[in-house]
């Protein structure tokens, strides 16, 4: 509807003022394109048995489960080097050993999970592994089974769960058991430096990381999931 | 006979080969394999310059084994 209006203004002079209405369609559509981008995050959502916290990223078609950990499970070849044991990855002769890798306080480690809801069943959609600074900037660890954009490769295992404590658990149990081969390996001497050892009479130590800044091992990442982990 | 300096992550040797030795015979040596701990998908640098397989390395030449990324997830 259009309306047409003549001002007589105090000057004398006469103004022509056009008012056009229309209703809007701000409905559901309209919203939801206005805020797919939106997401809400809440804190510690459930515990996690023997890792931790899981806090939530929750956006209108997926949540991003980020879980803070302090040690990776490193089920792969090892061989000792002037008196210190280091990761072998390509390697087929070397001894296959279950190692758990400490993470100094500097390196701040999060594991993440996507999931989507289908039919009342939690999907996984992806697992991630992040390092991150004092400042929050991510890299990607030099290790093997990982992608560009910190995308983890875990092996097959079953996506669809009852709830999503149930998903980010077995997310979890996958990378604990999973082994770590060459596929999409970069430089070795890297990782040799990372992921040390010293093994003693009855245990291993994780060493100190041969390096004076550990982000010089890593490669710088920024993605849109790394936006969404929650430390 | 010559001598070679092999390099692999944080590890080297040096070791004497046959003079017709090349990148690809090095990258196939079951015994520098084991003696370094590389598999079979390897890339050889020399001065971070990727070498051919069938280049006879020169003698006193330091080659540098990666392991070469594959795109397998």
């Amino acid at each position: 509807m259009e309306k047409t209006e003549i001002i007589l203004r105090d000057n004398g002079t006469l103004t022509e003022r056009i008012i056009r209405e229309r209703d809007l369609l701000a409905e559901g559509e309209v919203l939801d394109a206005l805020t797919a981008e939106v997401t809400r995050q809440q804190r510690h959502v459930f515990a996690i048995p023997s890792w931790g916290a899981a806090h939530a990223d929750v956006g209108v078609t997926d949540t991003l489960w980020s879980v803070p950990i302090n040690r990776i499970p490193l089920k792969a070849r090892f061989r000792v080097i002037n008196g210190v044991l280091l990761p072998m990855f390509a390697s087929l002769t070397d001894l296959e050993m279950p190692m758990v890798w400490s993470a100094p306080k500097e390196v701040r480690l999060v594991f993440a999970v996507r999931t989507t809801v289908e039919d009342d069943l939690v999907i996984v959609g992806g697992n991630w592994l992040f390092a991150l600074d004092a400042n929050h900037s991510g890299y990607r660890l030099p290790l093997p089974n990982l992608h560009d954009e910190c995308t983890l490769c875990t092996g097959e295992f079953a996506d669809s769960y009852d709830t999503a404590l149930a998903a980010v658990s077995a997310s979890l149990e996958q990378f604990n058991q999973s082994k770590w081969n060459a596929d999409l390996m970069r430089t070795v001497a890297q990782s040799q430096k990372f992921f040390r050892f010293r093994p003693s009479n009855e245990t291993f130590t994780t060493l100190p990381i041969e390096a004076a800044d550990w982000t010089t091992l890593c490669d710088k990442v920024a993605t849109a999931i790394l936006d969404r982990v929650l430390l | 006979m010559k001598k070679i300096i092999v390099e692999y992550g944080v590890d080297s040797i040096t070791k004497q080969v046959e003079s017709g030795f090349t990148f690809g015979d090095l990258q196939d040596s079951d015994a520098f394999k084991g003696a370094l701990g590389f598999g079979d998908n390897t890339k050889a640098l020399v001065n971070g310059i990727e070498q051919n397989r069938n280049t006879v390395i020169p003698d006193g030449t330091t080659v540098r084994l990666e392991t070469a990324a594959n795109t397998k997830a």
